[in-house]
């Protein structure tokens, strides 16, 4: 009775295996797209989390971390204090250029710096330039609004001793699916009366993203 | 018995028939966006491609992103399109890697299930829409990151093109961007290399692109080298460019520089073009007659090859192979005038054309045909090698019964209509770009003045509408404005 099921023609038999194949090949490609889920995991702030090897929290963290460090660690910060019978220097952050290949949130990056400089208690900060404007417009505002008693007087701002400022950079090389990105983060402390640069600190982060060709 | 023999026929044209599902009905999308265009209505040609998200399919969804970011950025929504293109940029970096799975699929079915990564033109053409974003709305920190991007994918896709000869490498207007853009933001050297850069990029590109070196390409390069005392490059140029008229560059801030980017005519399109091939004397008559009652400009509709499938399908000795065809559409536009008028002074200049997007479009078109012919004509081959299998299968099994075999003859048509019915070219490119991009730039002194942008045809007269808007600059900055122009 199985034998029936074959075709009495010569040679068919094979053409409809062939047909099978293909078409059943057909029907799994097909159906090869379904599936998908999402799935969300909540996981540590300090967890390394590399995804697509551009620039991310890690990084502004680390890069942060270890800067400040090696900053605070420096001769310029005790020269400074020792010259000034023990005051603090007063720092103010300037403009970090952003002139790598990605769109990096440079706020969040000084918002790091600033974090690790003030928790060291090492150095007096004051707010940056951006902040200022906003700070002197509530003044003023106080000043024609606000109780005589709780108003803020002008002029009372403290001015910076240092500025700090940078860079961040990337060098790019590509071939084949693997990509290397080279970030370099280049700090310097500038003394505001003179223009003398106090302190430079660099820091690097090298990656390798590697992606496949072809998979099934 | 005989129900059972034919079973497996059945299954497989409901699998065929599940795939052929996925097709929608062709959208005229496009022509409905450029009339909006044409009006001046940019708000509404934003509308059209966002209410049409539904009609890309999941391997379109690029496709999807570069028209809208297109539109979203003629509408003045920069934000957003930078958002929506580099999205799309994310997703072409993701579709490096190719899944063998997809590839056969397409390889069965057609080169429309392959998803779309745009070529290296329209890639490229992200960055550049997303700088001029960030230029206009005066970001120019990140238009420059835009300019180091493109940067990378050039030099990478020089690597992948390597030494063969005309092939597209380098990209003028990129180039050209990024250095005006390094120049905005006072980088002279780094605006000197892309200027540089851009110059060779148009020579090497001469034979194939429609665009020789912007005339005021000449002068930046003599203006810049001059500026960075580089003397060596400053006589090679001054020797090269010959009568080119330049000054030396006075103090750049005490002027302000206004950059007019025009947006002129229409990308091309890709439709399909069916090559039917009969193999027998019967099919010959049968694809002569069937094109002799269609003639003219039917040939192509739907509603035309549905019938011609199902005819060819009945005949069973045709083969159908698809492969695209490029529909270039130039603009009428030869050059817009623009004019800055303060209340008692007024500056002109006029656009010079940077690029043809049509050429590239073409250039892509020609050097892939090639490969997508093999592919189109041996995948009608396995089509119809399967249709036959199904059609003599069927037949096998349905013996001497007279209705089986009716129903055989049936299913043997219908898989081969089928085979005939899913052949379709890839007809996806990014339409929503413009066929030609123009470049204008003017310094000024500071102050407020009404900026005047008039397209002028290639006969000579105005053509189109003249747009006014009025515009206060301070010295040293450069601000930039697009245009999009329809005719």
């Amino acid at each position: 009775m199985s034998n029936r099921a074959v075709s009495p023609m010569p040679g068919v038999r094979h053409s409809a295996l062939g047909t099978s194949l293909v078409l059943a090949l057909t029907m799994v490609v097909t159906l090869a797209g379904c599936g998908a889920e999402t799935k969300v995991t909540r996981v540590d702030s300090g967890v390394v989390t590399d995804l697509s090897g551009r620039w991310n929290d890690t990084d502004s963290r680390m890069v942060a971390e270890a800067m400040v460090k090696e900053a605070l660690g420096t001769p310029w910060l005790d020269n400074y204090t020792r010259s000034h019978r023990g005051k603090q220097p007063v720092v103010v952050v300037g403009t970090i250029v952003n002139k790598s290949h990605e769109h990096i949130n440079v706020q969040t990056f000084v918002t790091d710096l600033q974090r690790e400089l003030v928790n060291s208690q090492k150095v007096t900060f004051v707010a940056g330039r951006g902040e200022r404007e906003e700070i002197r417009q509530e003044r003023e505002e106080q000043a024609m609004h606000a109780r005589e008693d709780t108003q803020k007087a002008p002029g009372k701002e403290i001015g910076a001793d240092y500025i700090l400022k940078g860079y961040i950079s990337t060098i790019l090389d590509e071939s084949e699916g693997v990509k290397a990105v080279f970030y370099q983060v280049d700090l310097e402390m500038v003394d505001l009366e003179s223009n003398v640069k106090a302190w430079f600190g660099q820091k690097k982060i090298k990656k390798v993203v590697e992606r496949k060709r072809t998979v099934f | 018995m005989i129900a059972r023999h034919l079973t497996f026929p059945f299954l497989c044209l409901s699998g065929l028939a599940l795939a052929l599902s996925a097709c929608g009905p062709a959208s005229n999308r496009y022509a409905l966006i450029e009339e909006s265009l044409r009006a001046g209505n940019v708000q509404r040609a934003d509308q059209i491609v966002e209410e049409a998200h539904k009609d890309y399919d999941a391997k379109s969804q690029v496709l999807y992103r570069m028209d809208r970011g297109m539109t979203l950025h003629l509408a003045g929504r920069y934000e957003e399109s930078t958002s929506v293109l580099e999205k799309a940029e994310q997703m072409v970096e993701e579709l490096y890697t190719r899944r063998i799975s997809t590839h056969t699929k397409a390889f069965l079915y057609n080169d429309t299930e392959l998803p779309f990564e745009g070529a290296p033109y329209e890639q490229v053409m992200l960055n550049v829409l997303k700088a001029l974003n960030y230029a206009v709305t005066g970001n120019l920190q990140d238009a420059l990151v835009e300019a180091r991007r493109v940067d990378h994918r050039l030099n990478v896709l020089a690597d992948q093109v390597g030494d063969k000869p005309d092939a597209y490498k380098d990209d003028g207007l990129a180039r050209y961007l990024s250095g005006i853009l390094y120049e905005a933001a006072g980088e002279l050297n780094d605006a000197f290399i892309a200027y540089r850069k851009a110059y060779d990029a148009y020579l090497a590109a001469q034979t194939w692109s429609r665009t020789p070196p912007p005339p005021m390409l000449r002068t930046d390069l003599l203006r810049i080298t001059d500026a960075l005392h580089v003397t060596d490059e400053h006589a090679q140029y001054r020797q090269a460019f010959g009568d080119t008229p330049w000054q030396p560059p006075s103090d750049p801030q005490q002027f302000a520089q206004v950059v007019v980017v025009s947006y002129n005519g229409a990308a091309p399109r890709k439709e399909d073009q069916f090559l039917d091939l009969p193999i027998s004397l019967d099919a010959l008559r049968l694809v002569l007659v069937s094109k002799q009652l269609q003639g003219g400009s039917s040939a192509n509709s739907r509603e035309a090859r549905a019938v011609e499938s199902v005819l060819y399908g009945l005949n069973g000795r045709v083969v159908r192979v698809a492969l695209p065809r490029l529909v270039p559409r130039k603009t009428a536009v030869a050059i817009e005038q623009v004019s800055l008028g303060g209340a008692d002074r007024a500056y002109g200049t006029h656009t010079e054309l940077v690029q043809d997007i049509s050429a590239l479009a073409a250039k892509q078109f020609s050097d892939q045909f090639n490969s997508v012919a093999v592919k189109a004509v041996a995948r009608a081959a396995v089509k119809y090698m399967a249709a036959e299998g199904v059609a003599r299968s069927t037949r096998a099994a349905a013996g001497r019964d007279a209705t089986a075999h009716l129903i055989a003859l049936l299913v043997g048509s219908l898989a081969k209509a089928l085979a005939i019915s899913t052949e379709e070219a890839d007809k996806r490119i990014w339409q929503t770009l413009p066929d030609e991009i123009h470049v204008a730039r003017l310094w000024v002194p500071p102050g407020s003045y009404e900026l005047f942008v008039r397209p002028i045809g290639k006969g000579g007269g105005p053509i189109g509408r003249e747009t006014v808007r009025a515009v206060t600059l301070r010295a040293g900055e450069t601000r930039f404005f697009t245009e999009r122009v329809m005719p």
